[in-house]
């Protein structure tokens, strides 16, 4: 136990792969201990080496961390990660790009020359061949999206962090080793791609599945493309910019924008092959499925309207998360699911892309935040953070101390509610945890009948609509 | 809350107060009681359209002298649902207490008899809305014409981000002899219900009173709108605000209803190389600039966004533009309070897309923006930020051009007023930037001022599409019977 929490504190990378169970065990003198020393390491550290940190701590005039509120300044705000302006994009100024991520990692893309690259999907090819970055894109259907300077090694340790959660989530070797005994894996979604979602694939069919042919993808041999997952975010700005706007969208844009209606009006047909190609190939057997909650209804409302159910075996495990994100689903969305999978071992997560650690929903269905996550709440109006006091509501930040070559600590657009600091979950994990609901401020925001006069109209787009599922 | 506010129902001048339902409450927002709607439902709407005729017993000036008369109650010391309605508005509205002391303050200044005269004269001609109007020779000899304004029985959703809007509803509707239903908006429910109280308080029985009702229910509640939106009550539906508000509306349609959409708007300014002539000439563009972002908080359709400066985009050309947004910031410190002030709910996404740019020196200068006191981005390219839609609060975007032609192409349907300088670079550009799609020219600075934009609107001319154009044709008999043959 202690040289658990001495690792930890030397290395809070280390957490990655240790026993998940031990996380939950700490006291909170403990949790202090590593979040305040943590803090110290990674912002010494990092940095020196992060101009766009830099800048931030010499904007905020902070020197050191005295205590732990004095991290809060340095969080970024999550639209650092799409700082870049739209128009690097419009103008195929992947150079500048490139620079732009250059002050956000400390992974050396000094000799890339991206100079003549002219879509997103390529630079992201020549970062992945060039440097030692595998840099995710947020989905950002309704807007920009985000760039996260991942390492390759940091793909490879969230991947063995999923397995190690799965094996002592719910207790010590409580789950399967899917790291030793290879499983099939079941996504239903693209097989290739930058997006966070995809990212991880290539290691999963390498790691928990040992091979594609125990593998199944919904979209075995695509790529969701980075240029089709912009076109939302690019289409507003240049719609805002009038005729001048919408000239530089390059045709091929356009065009891939009216494939993507193509595949909507073939989607049914998809999923129905894939629910098929998955009893076909792997029902009855223990699995690992891994997707969005909102498609697995998709999935399981046709699949059970048609009387399929029960198709895997009981020692099966579902990772997931996401909630309703805004479909309508019935209350019991996830008994339908788990009728139609055949097994009840899920793992629910609450998680934010930039971050590598992982928020787990436990029995009383909370979600426990790991020691190596430092949260959070500040004031939604000021900014400033409100104390460590069990039941408080307020946006959710965090810096998360795993990555070593990026600065994961972020201000979200969460409101959230953290307990734990005064008195640990009926669980009896220990630490912060998150109690539901989670809500999305913009959501919170919008949708009465304030109505004003400013404001710029939104053309409906179906194309886009299904984007936004489509990147669920 | 140490308060609660009650929204009354008044139906053609009854007024209803047993308040059984509460509504809002969200974050930062206030809660307020109001009547089950479901239950007076069926007297709502006017489906008796002879009961219009009164409106026909009373001439122009009458309404005229109606009018005045309540613009003379609205006072703010006096008129306790004055105080009432100024009252929630502070908790409800994006505008500060003392911007929104000014206006209440000056509620009465807009029935002023000449400016509602005038009003409309220009887009109805009073004489329309008084009498038949001879329509002048025919090409069939013996045929003659003459038309009439009629008011329509109307629903209004209005928009709460400024009390003008239940004024010029109310002004609106009277003058046109119309019969109208106002729907509350929640950040403003009862600015309009102010006025009617007081048109009670006043004249019970006129038939002005008896032709307006204002009624709050939640946008969106399918068993009140399917009974509203019925054609046999109601003829137009003037609807202010966002596209999913408009969207939700046009499942109503149907033929016998017309729907009249004051869509959202945005609005910009384009400032040619003259204002960087001099140093005394950049300090006045920066001020009136300032104005036009400024005013109002930015809380209006009027208010400046992004701006496009003729200043060249080499490195003297950007700093140029940056010396504009150094100057424009200081002036915007500097509007008087019951214009402008730093915004009491500065929005936090745009507050973390600021931070987010400030990093960015490459790409942005920023200044001020740190808490809620507005700010100035210059984009040291020739692109608008890509939240440039989503700017409020008192931010604006200067926007380096080389050439005004730039500006010029991004304006678009959705552009109303542009604030330009110097003025012949507005006559210059006024025809291009009509058929661009913008509605409103004005000089720097005068965005807010609003005159002569009353019954222009949008370039729409609400007022005179409220009214029913009807025609009265005569014919010699036997002329027409030759037709037959």
């Amino acid at each position: 136990m202690s040289d658990y929490f001495e690792r930890l504190l030397a290395d809070p990378t280390s957490f990655h792969n240790a026993p998940y169970d031990l996380a939950f065990t700490l006291t909170i003198e403990q949790i202090e201990q590593l979040h305040l020393e943590g803090a110290r390491k990674r912002f010494g550290e990092l940095r020196p080496r992060l101009s766009v940190l830099d800048k931030l701590a010499r904007e905020q005039d902070i020197e050191t961390i005295d205590a732990i509120d004095d991290i809060a300044p340095l969080l970024f705000p999550h639209t650092v990660y799409k700082s870049y302006p739209i128009s690097y994009l419009e103008r195929a100024r992947f150079d500048k790009l490139t620079k732009w991520l250059a002050g956000l990692t400390t992974t050396d893309i000094s000799h890339v020359d991206a100079s003549g690259i002219e879509s997103i999907d390529d630079w992201l090819d020549l970062l992945d061949a060039e440097t030692d970055l595998t840099v995710a894109h947020t989905s950002g259907t309704t807007g920009k999206l985000s760039f996260v300077p991942r390492s390759k090694e940091q793909w490879r340790q969230t991947i063995v962090h999923s397995a190690t959660i799965i094996r002592h989530w719910w207790g010590r070797d409580s789950g399967p080793n899917i790291l030793e005994d290879k499983i099939p894996i079941i996504i239903p979604g693209y097989r290739y791609g930058a997006a966070a979602m995809q990212r991880g694939n290539g290691i999963q069919v390498d790691l928990y599945a040992g091979g594609e042919e125990n593998a199944l993808f919904m979209y075995p041999e695509a790529r969701f493309s980075a240029d089709v997952a912009s076109l939302a975010g690019r289409l507003r700005a240049a719609e805002s910019r009038g005729e001048a706007g919408i000239g530089d969208i390059p045709q091929i844009l356009l065009d891939r924008r009216e494939s993507l209606l193509d595949l909507e009006r073939r989607r049914p047909e998809d999923v129905r092959h894939f629910f098929a190609e998955a009893q076909r190939r792997f029902g009855g057997r223990d699995v690992y499925v891994t997707a969005m909650w909102a498609i697995l209804f998709d999935w399981a409302e046709e699949g059970l309207k048609r009387g399929i159910k029960n198709i895997f075996g009981p020692g099966s495990v579902l990772l997931t998360g996401g909630g309703k994100k805004g479909k309508d689903m019935p209350d019991d969305w996830r008994e339908q699911v788990l009728e139609f999978l055949g097994f009840s071992n899920f793992y629910e997560m609450y998680a934010t892309s930039e971050m590598m650690g992982l928020c787990m929903m436990c029995e009383h269905g909370n979600y426990h935040i790991p020691p190596v996550i430092i949260p959070f709440l500040l004031d939604p109006a000021t900014g400033t953070p409100l104390p460590r006091k069990d039941g408080a509501t307020g946006r959710f930040a965090g810096l998360d101390l795993m990555p070593n070559s990026y600065w994961a600590g972020l201000i979200t657009g969460d409101e959230i509610t953290l307990s734990g600091w005064e008195k640990p979950c009926a669980c009896e994990r220990t630490g912060p945890h998150v109690v539901p609901p989670v809500r999305r401020y913009s959501e919170k925001e919008g949708g009465d009948d304030r109505i004003v006069c400013a404001g710029a109209p939104e053309a409906h787009d179906r194309a886009l609509e299904f984007l936004a599922e489509l990147s669920m | 809350m140490s308060h609660e506010f009650h929204v009354p129902l008044i139906i053609r001048g009854e007024i209803i107060a047993n308040a059984t339902i509460v509504h809002g409450g969200r974050r930062g927002g206030a809660s307020f009681r109001a009547p089950d709607l479901a239950e007076h439902i069926g007297k709502l709407t006017l489906r008796t359209p002879s009961h219009m005729a009164d409106l026909y017993t009373i001439s122009f000036e009458d309404i005229l002298d109606y009018l005045v008369a309540l613009g003379q109650r609205l006072d703010f010391e006096s008129n306790q649902h004055v105080q009432e309605a100024f009252r929630l508005s502070c908790i409800t509205s994006g505008l500060s207490e003392s911007i929104l002391r000014f206006h209440y303050s000056h509620l009465g200044g807009m029935f002023d008899r000449a400016e509602m005269r005038a009003m409309m004269e220009r887009s109805c001609g009073v004489d329309y809305l008084e009498g038949w109007v001879d329509q002048g020779p025919s090409r069939f000899t013996g045929l003659s014409a003459r038309t009439r304004a009629f008011g329509a029985r109307t629903i209004h959703v209005i928009a709460g981000n400024a009390p003008i809007v239940s004024i010029l509803t109310v002004i609106r509707n009277a003058l046109t002899r119309s019969d109208a239903v106002i729907k509350l908006p929640s950040n403003d429910p009862l600015t309009a219900v102010a006025l009617v109280r007081t048109m009670v308080e006043m004249a019970p029985d006129h038939p002005i009173t008896k032709h307006i009702s204002v009624a709050y229910w939640k946008g969106g509640d399918q068993a009140i709108e399917e009974a509203i939106y019925d054609p046999r009550g109601v003829e137009k539906i003037v609807a202010w605000g966002g596209f999913d508000s408009v969207k939700h509306i046009t499942q109503y349609l149907q033929p016998g209803i017309d729907l009249i959409t004051q869509d959202p708007k945005m609005s910009g300014t384009i400032i040619g190389k003259e204002a960087f002539a001099d140093d005394a000439t950049l300090q006045s563009v920066a001020k009136r600039l300032a104005l036009d972002v400024g005013a109002q908080n930015q809380e209006g359709c009027v208010s400046a966004r992004v701006i496009y400066v003729e200043s060249g985009t080499d490195e003297d050309g950007v700093e140029r533009a940056n010396r504009l947004g150094e100057l424009t910031f200081a002036a915007l410190q500097h509007l008087p309070l019951h214009l402008s002030t730093p915004h009491k709910a500065f929005d936090q996404a745009l507050k973390s897309e600021i931070d987010a740019v400030r990093l960015q020196d490459e790409e942005y200068r920023v200044f001020g923006g740190r808490g809620n006191e507005g700010a100035l981005i210059v984009s040291q390219e020739d692109y608008p930020v890509d939240f440039s839609r989503d700017l409020a609060c008192r931010v604006g975007n200067i926007v380096p051009i080389d050439s005004f032609e730039t500006a010029v192409r991004s304006v678009n349907a959705y552009t109303q007023t542009i604030g330009i300088f110097p003025e012949s670079l507005k006559e210059r550009l006024r025809d291009r930037l009509a058929f661009q799609g913008a509605q409103r020219l004005v000089s720097l600075g005068g965005a807010a001022t609003m005159q002569h934009n009353m019954e222009k609107q949008d370039a729409i001319e609400p007022v005179r599409r409220m009214v029913k154009w009807v025609t009265e044709e005569s014919a010699d008999g036997s002329m027409l019977e030759g037709l037959a043959g």
